[in-house]
């Protein structure tokens, strides 16, 4: 919404966003990273979701509309540079460890752990090896304004305790943030998904991760601390803070790399995750999205796949709730749950001759709920979706497909995607324990997105690390 | 003696180039307002709302619907964000309300 604004007055036309009380300081931030200081806003009394018609049209009347009127008629020094910030080559702080923790802990630049100090030195020595140039820019931080560039890349990366090895991988995820596929900015909304990446190629040999028993624990530091990078670059440069951008209710802050078992999946014969998003076995490539809940489907049963599809069919659609929105409204046709199979269930399904999209097309027709449930969350429970309309009206005006309405009984059983191929499959976690693991997905805001991992050496960094030209 | 490090920013230069608001109106008396809307968070009881006080109050003032600009939070967002300078001008629009951030 303050994207709109700002693209409105870039066009010379004076605007008023109406925000939630609560929401000023985030939408101040917001316009401040698309290069708009004091963009004029109009508050919303408290949150309009939980009043009556009448208390909340009173409240705009007496308070909201003098609010409009004067954003849109009286000038303001909006002039508003703020105070200089350090460049990058910059002493920002100088102490013990102990100090530095608590400098950073003050300033919101740490996750609240110990971090690696970033000194010049250790930064330097991050990057060289892969030869990097670290003033190169890989896109814009949404919504912060701030570049994603190379050196901060690497001082997260170095706070983080990652490996100098990890760098390419921390590339190719800073790639995902600054493609606008990826949807970035909505990281800070206020049902508080959280990225998860999925790792796919030798490298998870080569760096060591983990995709066996306790895949998605902490424990293993390539799938930790990449994980903890991600936070923490989402903190520093895109502006994901409590001060700033993030606007979450709850936080999923525990998402460690997932990394796929490819042993297992060559020997089923399936292809790897990141083969869904155009690449091929064997390629090393990170692919990520934001998740908004996360279920067991523990002590699966059963030496067939028909045994299996409906208890896994079942959790697919018990992680699913307003994440609907996803399918028809907010996200329209986007949604996209992931189903992580340990290894010894995948083989169950290959040795029975099942592909990857057999699991799908029968999940597709085992992972369904009511109709009048599937309306409720996305209309009534949750008001995401206006208008409060049937799914058997939306199917006649061609707006979710005609599986949603094969008749007009509310009982009837609707999919929760809108086709099969929405269904996201890895294998991964102990080989010898019969359990899955689903989550839900936050559509567009967050939407997955795949990059390849570069590990050749750059060339680009001929000499040691020099100022840049403009920090 | 316990060793001291001089440690870098862990944040990063701005992108942005920062521009200045565009200019106010004197009144809304005889303005065409536009409203733009993200679909979500009651705003279709809250622009009628606007819209009855706002003519009350400001004689010949005009309001152009959401309708004509579409959602633009959802997956067409920034595609949407983008035609709206063209939307402003062919809708002869003099200002707008856009919500709801919530």
């Amino acid at each position: 919404m303050l994207r709109a604004s700002v693209a409105v007055e870039s066009a010379g036309v004076p605007t008023v966003s109406l925000v939630c009380e609560g929401f000023e300081r985030q939408a101040a931030a917001t316009a401040r990273g698309l290069g708009f200081d004091g963009l004029a806003l109009a508050v919303l009394h408290g949150h309009v979701d939980s009043q009556t018609y009448d208390e909340m049209i009173a409240s705009v009347v007496s308070t909201t509309i003098d609010q409009i009127v004067e954003g849109l008629t009286a000038e303001s020094d909006n002039d508003q540079t703020g105070a200089a910030e350090p460049a990058a080559l910059d002493v920002a702080a100088t102490g013990s460890i102990d100090e530095i923790n608590r400098i950073f802990r003050e300033h919101g630049w740490s996750d609240g752990l110990p971090i690696v100090p970033p000194t010049r030195d250790r930064v330097e020595a991050f990057l060289l090896p892969s030869g990097h140039d670290p003033w190169r820019v890989i896109g814009p931080a949404r919504p912060s304004g701030r570049d994603i560039s190379v050196w901060s890349v690497a001082v997260n990366g170095v706070m983080a305790g990652c490996r100098a090895d990890d760098l390419p991988v921390l590339l190719a995820v800073a790639e995902v943030l600054a493609d606008p596929h990826y949807g970035v900015e909505h990281s800070g909304n206020t049902t508080g998904a959280d990225a998860l990446i999925v790792l796919n190629g030798e490298i998870i040999k080569d760096l060591g991760f983990n995709h066996g028993p306790g895949a998605l624990r902490d424990g293993s530091p390539a799938n930790t601390t990449i994980a903890r990078w991600l936070r923490l670059f989402l903190r520093n440069v895109c502006g994901f803070t409590a001060e700033e951008h993030d606007k979450a209710t709850f936080g999923n802050s525990s998402r460690v790399v997932l990394a796929e078992d490819e042993v297992a999946l060559a020997e089923i014969g399936w292809s790897p995750f990141c083969a869904d998003f155009g690449f091929v076995s064997g390629e090393d490539a990170v692919t990520v999205a934001r998740m908004n809940s996360g279920l067991i489907v523990g002590s699966v049963f059963g030496s067939t796949p028909r045994d299996m599809i409906p208890y896994l069919a079942d959790g697919l659609a018990r992680v699913t709730g307003w994440d609907l929105t996803h399918v028809y409204g907010l996200g329209q046709g986007h949604y996209r749950p992931l189903l992580i199979l340990s290894p010894i269930i995948a083989r169950v399904f290959g040795r029975a001759g099942w592909s990857k999209d057999d699991v799908r097309e029968a999940l597709f027709e085992h992972a369904r709920i009511p109709a009048w449930k599937f309306e409720k969350l996305i209309g009534e429970w949750s008001n995401l979706t206006t208008g409060r309309r049937k799914l058997h009206e939306l199917a006649a005006d061609g707006l979710v497909p005609k599986a949603f309405a094969e008749s007009d009984d509310p009982n009837r059983l609707v999919p929760i995607v809108t086709s099969s191929d929405k269904f996201l499959i890895a294998v991964a976690g102990d080989p010898n324990r019969m359990n899955a693991y689903v989550m839900s997905h936050d559509g567009p805001h967050g939407d997955w997105t795949s990059k390849r991992i570069d590990r050749s050496y750059s060339n680009d960094l001929v000499c040691r690390v020099e100022a840049p030209s403009r920090t | 003696m316990e060793p001291t490090y001089d440690v870098v920013w862990p944040k990063s230069a701005l992108g942005v180039q920062h521009r200045n608001r565009a200019p106010r109106l004197d009144t809304l008396v005889g303005k065409r307002i536009g409203f733009v809307w993200d679909y979500l968070f009651r705003g279709e009881e809250i622009f009628p709302a606007i819209e009855r006080e706002l003519r009350n109050r400001f004689e010949g003032l005009e309001v152009v619907g959401y309708d004509s600009f579409g959602n633009i939070h959802g997956p067409e967002e920034h595609a949407l964000v983008a035609a709206l300078p063209a939307a402003l001008t062919r809708y002869r629009v003099d200002a707008v309300i856009s919500g709801n951030g919530c």
